[in-house]
C-alpha cells in the first residue's frame, strides 16, 4: 500500500484514481501445456501399447484388397487393416501387409488361416453378399494353437469349416468322385447337416477320399453302422409298386450331395462314430441300403452250356433270395474231354443265410456248404428276364442230381461248386413224363360209359310216365284260369263297395274331429275351464300354505 | 526509428484495459504487482501480466495438441459398409486427387496452414520479444494483427465436420462420425487463440523503448 501512495505522489501533474492492489496468484496457465502433454503422452502410450502385430499374408491376387481400406475381421469383428500390398520377390504372388489389433496376437499361430471374403455365387449358395457394397475383407480362422508366426499363406478359397464350429469330421471312401465337391451338402433325412470339406485321391490312386464335416448336433447320428451314399441328382426306380423318385433336395440335383442314414444291423454296434471315422460311399441309396456282408466266399461254377445272358454283376440267388453275384466269366477248352467249359466265378455271402435250429452232427458253419452239396445243392443257369434274356445263377436243391463234391482250391484258386444243367433240358424230361401220364388215361372205357349214359337219358325222356305228368299239368293250368275269371267277375265289385263305405266313414270322422268341428270347440272350452279351476286350486293351496288357520277360521278380512 | 510520443508507462500511468480509466502506473521493476481499477474493478496492468510465459505455455500446449490433430482421423465415413477414416491431410489429398482444388485449398488453408502459421508467428514473436529484437517492429505488429484476425477461421474445419456429422446420418447408406482428431484440432485452435490474446503486442515495442532510453 505504501508503494502505491509513493507512486501517486510521483505523478502529481496527472489526475489519477486511487487503486487497490490485488494479490498476485500463481499462474495456472502452465497447467495447459502440462495437460496437453499428458493427453499427448497418453495417446502415444495408448498407441504403442495397443499396437498389435504386423503380419504378412501371401495371396495369388489382391483382388478386392485396398490399402488402408480392407479390414481383417474375425467373426465379423474388425481386428486389423491392410496397410500395404507388395509383390513377392518372384512376382508370382502378392504379399499383403496387415496391422492387427493387439488382442489378435494370441490368434496367430502356424495353423491360422487367412482368406479373402468376396461375394461368391455357387450353385448351392451365395456367400458374402455384404461385400458387394462394403468391399472384400480378410477373414481369419485362428486354428489350433501352434508355433507363433507372423507370416502366412492365405487360402484362395474360404475354408468350409472353421475351427470352433462344433461337429465332427469323417472320411468317405469311394471309387468314383461322383458327387463329391467341396461344399457339397450332406443330408440326413433330407435335412442338411454338413458339407464336404475336401477330397483327394488316396495314395494308391484307387480311391477318392472325401473329408466331410457334420455339424453338431447331427454328428451324433453318424453311427458305426451308418451308410453314406451319393445323393446326386434324381434316383428313379421303376418296380411293381410303380415309379419312385428319390431326391434329397433341389440343391443336390444341381451340385450333388451325400446322404447318410443308419442301417439297422446286427453286425455293427449302434455307437457313435468317432472323429475321422472312415465310411464307404455308396453309389446310390439302394446300394447303401443293401446289406453289406463282410465275408465273401468265391466259388467257381463250371457250366457246359451257353452262358449267354450272364454277365458279371448278375445275381446269384438261392430260391429267389440274392446271396451273391457273378464276378467273372471265363472260358476254357478241355482237349482231353473235347468239351468247352465255362468257369463262372461268383462271390457268395454266406452270412445271408442264417441257420435255424441245431446243426446236424459233424456239420459246422465252415463245412455247411459241403453238407448242402451232399444234400443236392447245385448251381444252375436260369433266365431271369424273358424279354432281355438276362440270366442269373440259381442255387437250389436237386435231390435227383448226380452226386458231386466241392473241389477245394480248384480253378483260379477258388472252390469249385457243382452245377446242374439248365432247366431247358429238364423241361424235356417233364414233357415226356406228362405224355406218359396221358397214355395211362383209359379213353375207350370213358367212351363206353358215356354212350350208356346217353342211352339211359333217352329212355327217361320217351317214358309214358313223363307223358302223363305233362297232361295233368295242363289240366292244372286250366283250373287256374277258371279261378282267375271268377275273381274278376264276383270279388272285384264287392271290394269296390267296401272301399266306398270306408271313405264315407272317414268323411264322418273328419267332420267330427275337424278344426271347426263343434266337438273340438267344446273340448277347447272345457280345457280352458279346467285350467281356470287348476289355477284357482293353486291359489287356494298357496293361501292355505301361508294361512293354514284359514282352513279353520275362514278367510280373514283384508286389511 | 523514433517514437511518435510518450507512452503511458513512461508517464507512470496505466490505463484500465476495460473502462480505459487512467490510473497511476507502477514503478518500473515492479511489474509483478497487480492492481485493481478503482472504477470498474478490473485488473490493472501496464503490460499484460505474465504475457510471455502464458503465451509460451499455450503455444507449447497447442503444438502438442497439433500432433494428434493431424495424426488421428478427423472423420470416419461409413458408406454402404465401407468404413473410411480420414485425417486432415488425407482429406486434402483426397480432394486434390478428385480434382476439387478449391475445396482442397480451403481445407488446407483453414486446417493446416493457418494453425501452423499462428504457431510459428507466435513463437517467432515470443522469441523476438525475449531477445529484445529491434528489427522490423512494424512488420511484427502487423503479423500479430494478422494472426489474431485469422485465428478464428481455423474453426472452419470443426464447423464443417460438425455440420457433416449432423447432416449425413443416412443409416446404413452413409454416416459420418467425428474422429478423435476433431477434439484435438479444436483444442489447437482455441488454445492458439488464447495464446494470441495473452500476447501483449506492446512488448514488441518495449524493446525499442528500452534501447531508446
Amino acid at each position: 500500500m505504501s508503494e502505491q501512495h509513493s507512486s501517486n505522489s510521483d505523478v502529481a501533474e496527472t489526475p489519477v484514481a486511487a487503486v487497490k492492489s490485488l494479490k498476485r496468484r500463481f499462474s495456472l496457465v502452465w497447467l495447459v501445456p502440462v495437460v496437453a502433454a499428458l493427453i499427448g503422452g497418453w495417446l502415444v502410450v495408448k498407441a504403442l501399447t495397443e499396437k498389435g502385430p504386423e503380419i504378412t499374408i501371401t495371396f495369388k491376387t489382391a483382388e478386392g484388397l485396398e490399402v488402408g481400406k480392407t479390414k481383417v475381421r474375425f467373426k465379423d469383428v474388425e481386428i486389423g487393416q491392410v496397410t500395404g500390398i507388395i509383390f513377392s520377390d518372384d512376382l508370382s504372388h502378392v504379399v499383403v501387409k496387415a496391422q492387427l489389433a493387439k488382442e489378435a496376437e494370441r490368434f496367430l499361430s502356424e495353423n491360422t488361416r487367412f482368406w479373402v471374403v468376396r461375394a461368391r455365387v455357387s450353385a448351392s449358395a451365395i456367400y458374402g453378399l455384404g461385400t458387394v457394397f462394403s468391399g472384400a475383407y480378410i477373414d481369419i480362422d485362428p486354428g489350433k494353437p501352434g508355433k507363433p508366426t507372423h507370416n502366412f499363406v492365405g487360402l484362395e478359397e474360404p475354408p468350409v469349416v472353421t475351427t470352433g464350429l462344433p461337429g465332427r469330421h469323417f472320411r468317405l471312401e469311394s471309387e468314383r468322385k461322383a458327387s463329391i465337391e467341396v461344399g457339397a451338402p450332406i443330408y440326413y433325412r433330407q435335412l442338411r447337416v454338413g458339407e464336404v470339406v475336401a477330397y483327394s485321391l488316396s495314395e494308391d490312386g484307387k480311391k477318392i477320399v472325401a473329408k466331410v464335416f457334420i455339424n453338431a448336433p447331427f454328428h451324433g447320428f453318424v453311427r458305426q453302422n451308418s451308410r453314406f451314399w451319393s445323393a446326386s441328382g434324381v434316383d428313379l426306380k421303376m418296380d411293381a409298386s410303380g415309379l419312385q423318385v428319390y431326391t434329397e433336395s433341389l440343391v443336390s440335383i444341381v451340385v450333388g450331395g451325400i446322404a447318410f442314414d443308419s442301417i439297422p444291423s446286427s453286425h455293427a454296434p449302434e455307437t457313435q462314430a468317432l472323429e475321422d471315422a472312415i465310411f464307404k460311399l455308396y453309389s446310390n441309396r439302394q446300394a447303401a441300403q443293401e446289406q453289406e456282408y463282410s465275408i465273401k466266399n468265391y466259388f467257381v461254377l463250371l457250366f457246359e452250356e451257353s452262358v449267354r445272358g450272364l454277365s458279371p454283376g448278375a445275381p446269384v440267388e438261392f430260391r429267389g433270395i440274392p446271396i451273391g453275384q457273378v464276378v467273372d466269366i471265363k472260358s476254357e477248352f478241355d482237349f482231353k474231354m473235347n468239351k468247352v467249359k465255362i468257369p463262372v466265378i461268383v462271390a457268395a455271402e454266406p452270412e445271408r443265410i442264417s441257420i435255424a435250429g441245431k446243426l446236424p452232427q459233424g456239420v459246422t458253419r465252415e463245412n455247411l456248404i459241403d453238407h448242402f452239396v451232399e444234400k443236392g445243392m447245385r448251381a444252375q443257369l436260369r433266365t431271369g428276364n424273358l424279354l432281355t434274356g438276362q440270366n442269373y445263377v440259381a442255387l437250389d436243391f436237386f435231390p435227383n442230381a448226380k452226386p458231386a463234391k466241392l473241389v477245394r482250391a480248384g480253378r483260379y484258386g477258388h472252390t469249385e461248386f457243382p452245377t446242374t444243367p439248365t432247366q431247358l433240358e429238364e423241361i424235356g424230361t417233364r414233357v415226356s413224363q406228362l405224355v406218359a401220364k396221358l397214355d395211362k388215361i383209359p379213353i375207350d372205357e370213358i367212351g363206353q360209359d358215356l354212350s350208356a349214359t346217353i342211352k339211359g337219358a333217352r329212355r327217361v325222356v320217351t317214358s309214358p310216365e313223363l307223358m302223363e305228368t305233362v297232361k295233368s299239368l295242363n289240366a292244372a293250368v286250366q283250373e287256374l284260369q277258371l279261378l282267375t275269371a271268377e275273381l274278376r267277375t264276383r270279388t272285384a265289385p264287392e271290394l269296390t263297395a267296401t272301399v266306398e263305405q270306408a271313405r264315407k266313414s272317414l268323411a264322418a270322422a273328419e267332420s267330427t274331429l275337424g278344426a271347426d268341428a263343434p266337438l273340438q270347440n267344446r273340448l277347447t272350452t272345457a280345457l280352458e275351464e279346467l285350467a281356470g279351476a287348476a289355477r284357482a286350486l293353486r291359489v287356494l293351496a298357496d293361501y292355505l300354505e301361508r294361512h293354514p288357520e284359514s282352513a279353520l277360521f275362514g278367510k280373514g278380512k283384508p286389511e | 526509428m523514433k517514437t511518435p510520443g510518450p507512452t503511458a508507462r513512461d508517464a507512470g500511468l496505466v490505463a484500465c484495459s476495460v473502462c480505459h480509466l487512467l490510473c497511476p502506473g507502477q514503478p518500473p521493476g515492479r511489474q509483478a504487482r497487480t492492481d485493481k481499477c478503482p472504477r470498474c474493478g478490473a485488473r490493472l496492468y501496464s503490460r499484460k501480466p505474465d504475457s510471455i510465459a502464458r503465451s509460451w505455455a499455450l503455444v507449447i500446449a497447442a503444438c502438442i495438441f497439433y500432433i494428434p490433430a493431424n495424426v488421428l482421423p478427423m472423420t470416419t465415413v461409413t458408406s454402404l459398409g465401407t468404413v473410411q477414416s480420414d485425417t486432415i491431410m488425407s482429406g486434402v489429398i483426397y480432394f486434390v486427387q478428385s480434382g476439387s482444388w478449391p475445396i482442397a485449398l480451403v481445407i488446407f488453408v483453414a486446417s493446416v496452414f493457418v494453425p501452423l502459421l499462428k504457431l510459428f508467428v507466435l513463437s517467432y514473436l515470443l522469441i523476438s520479444v525475449q531477445r529484445r529484437s529491434r528489427s522490423r517492429l512494424k512488420d511484427r505488429t502487423r503479423l500479430y494483427l494478422i494472426t489474431e484476425a485469422v485465428g478464428r477461421w481455423s474453426m472452419l474445419d470443426i464447423f464443417v465436420v460438425t455440420i457433416l456429422v449432423a447432416l449425413v446420418h443416412l443409416g446404413a447408406l452413409a454416416t459420418i462420425q467425428a474422429g478423435p482428431a476433431a477434439l484435438h484440432f479444436a483444442a489447437v485452435v482455441v488454445i492458439t487463440m488464447f495464446a494470441a490474446m495473452s500476447f501483449d503486442p506492446r512488448l514488441i515495442w518495449d524493446a525499442k523503448e528500452k534501447t531508446d532510453e
